[in-house]
């Protein structure tokens, strides 16, 4: 039986929980299989042999971005109603795993959720209201995060077998490429606000030339290495409160 | 300020309590929103304590911080939600003015953010056993269903358990620190927390980035910040 537009809509709603029980044996094999599950119910009504052994597939070790999911889930289904062969669905999981993986990642966590919320930040720095520089943050992120989700659902269902050959030349992969200097730039700029703002309220006297030659350095630096200059950076702050207080004891 | 002049009733700690459940659900579990974000968990905290200002500008330190820790693949990240929740409502609750309360109120959220990833790693080895044997849970699907409610609820659980035991104390400590004023040393905590964030921000670029060739685009920007701080517009 051919699912019903409600079935559809609560498969998607599902995709919203689906690394809900990810764990290291399965990752997000068991959300898929939450998510799936509507889709799975109509397709198999009244045969619950071949529903126990859908759900069984759909249960596999997998994993993926978690707004791509939902393209891994409305897709399975579609392999499912369509009867194609449990081999090839296995094979359609394993070759999809990576392409979902890897653009959700570099698009949305690498690209979108950064840039949404450093323009939040810059507004606040800019003298937006805390509620006002939340509610940007919330509503720019979460407009392109719901698009993602409805194009990855429907997309899945569409292209069913042929959703690698979609994710190949996504939008999103392009998008992120085009997008990236915004984001980097964002950084900079809120940094240096940022650090501005910190200064001004320390009510310490600092030559601030020197800070920003060396601020500026160090964000080079740390910018060729980053993994070590990360480090670095964790280290001066969990210093920073710790010379305060000696400062204070110590007059 | 005094420990009586502070107010963290009963009331106050149980919204923190109930928001740490929220914020700890939303970065892995449901529905991934982002308010866990620090920007918003911590203004949320400072609002609970009555300065949404405070809690705003702890978020944004934490923000550049923890931008360098993208959650690509396997990579550990920090719990930002419930950790951010604690450090912006310990800035708020000591007047929101004080620079060393500030260092030690941003020190304390990163340092509980990582602490929040311990205890996702041993969510994620108990949802191990809850979604097992996957035969019984094949079989049943209304089990699967269950099962998979009560890992979400547990990661709420977290999230609760992290801000109701840590919520406190955080707040009492960074109290402590509200007397202490400007000396010779703090001059050099502020210039280590301003280095740092200029290193977060070099490496949060990179991580951005697509290869090594943005770094003038970094400077660019700092130069963009840097006409916004002069002209006057911050």
């Amino acid at each position: 039986m051919r699912p019903l537009r409600s079935d559809h809509l609560t498969a998607w709603s599902r995709t919203f929980a689906v690394q809900g029980s990810w764990n290291y044996t399965t990752m997000v094999g068991t959300g898929i299989a939450y998510a799936v599950l509507p889709l799975l119910r109509r397709i198999y009504a009244g045969d619950p042999v071949r529903l126990r052994e859908a759900v069984e597939r759909a249960m596999g070790p997998f994993n993926g971005h978690p707004y791509l999911c939902a393209m891994a889930v409305a897709a399975l289904g579609r392999l499912e109603q369509d009867e194609v062969d449990p081999q090839t669905i296995e094979r359609f999981r394993t070759a999809l795993r990576g392409p979902l993986g890897t653009v959700g990642d570099r698009a949305v966590w690498g690209q979108w959720r950064p840039i949404c919320v450093l323009i939040a930040t810059l507004s606040f720095l800019l003298g937006a209201s805390p509620g006002w520089s939340v509610a940007i943050f919330l509503a720019l992120y979460n407009v392109g995060h719901i698009a993602v989700r409805v194009w990855a659902y429907a997309a899945g269902w569409q292209a069913g077998l042929d959703v690698g050959r979609l994710l190949k030349g996504a939008w999103l992969e392009r998008w992120a490429e085009k997008i990236w200097p915004l984001n980097i730039l964002l950084t900079g700029a809120v940094a240096l606000v940022l650090a501005d703002v910190v200064v001004e309220q320390s009510a310490v006297s600092l030559a601030p030339a020197a800070l920003l030659g060396m601020g500026l350095v160090g964000a080079l630096l740390t910018f060729r290495f980053p993994r070590q200059g990360g480090r670095l950076a964790t280290v001066l702050l969990v210093i920073a409160p710790l010379l305060w207080v000696l400062g204070g004891l110590v007059g | 300020m005094s420990w009586s002049e502070l107010y963290l009733g009963p009331g106050t700690w149980i919204l923190a309590v109930l928001g740490g459940g929220l914020l700890g659900m939303d970065a892995v579990s449901w529905p991934q929103v982002m308010v866990s974000r620090p920007l918003v968990s911590a203004t949320l905290g400072g609002w609970l304590l009555g300065n949404p200002v405070a809690g705003m500008l702890v978020g944004g330190v934490l923000e550049v911080y923890a931008l360098r820790h993208p959650p690509f693949g396997a990579a550990k990240y920090p719990d930002t939600g419930p950790a951010g929740l604690v450090a912006g409502a310990s800035f708020a609750a000591s007047g929101g003015v004080a620079m060393g309360a500030f260092l030690l109120s941003v020190a304390i959220g990163w340092g509980l953010g990582w602490i929040g990833t311990v205890t996702v790693q041993v969510r994620r080895r108990l949802n191990e056993r809850i979604m097992s044997p996957a035969g019984e849970l094949a079989a049943d699907p209304a089990l699967l269903e269950q099962r998979h409610r009560v890992a979400i609820w547990l990661d709420g659980l977290r999230g609760a358990i992290l801000v109701a035991a840590f919520l406190v104390p955080s707040v009492l400590v960074v109290t402590l620190v509200v007397g202490t004023g400007p000396s010779t040393l703090g001059r050099y905590a502020v210039a280590s927390l301003v280095l740092g964030l200029a290193g977060s921000a070099g490496a949060a670029g990179r991580s951005s980035a697509f290869g090594v060739r943005g770094w003038p685009l970094l400077l660019v920007g700092a130069g963009l910040g840097l006409l916004l701080v002069v002209g006057g517009l911050t």
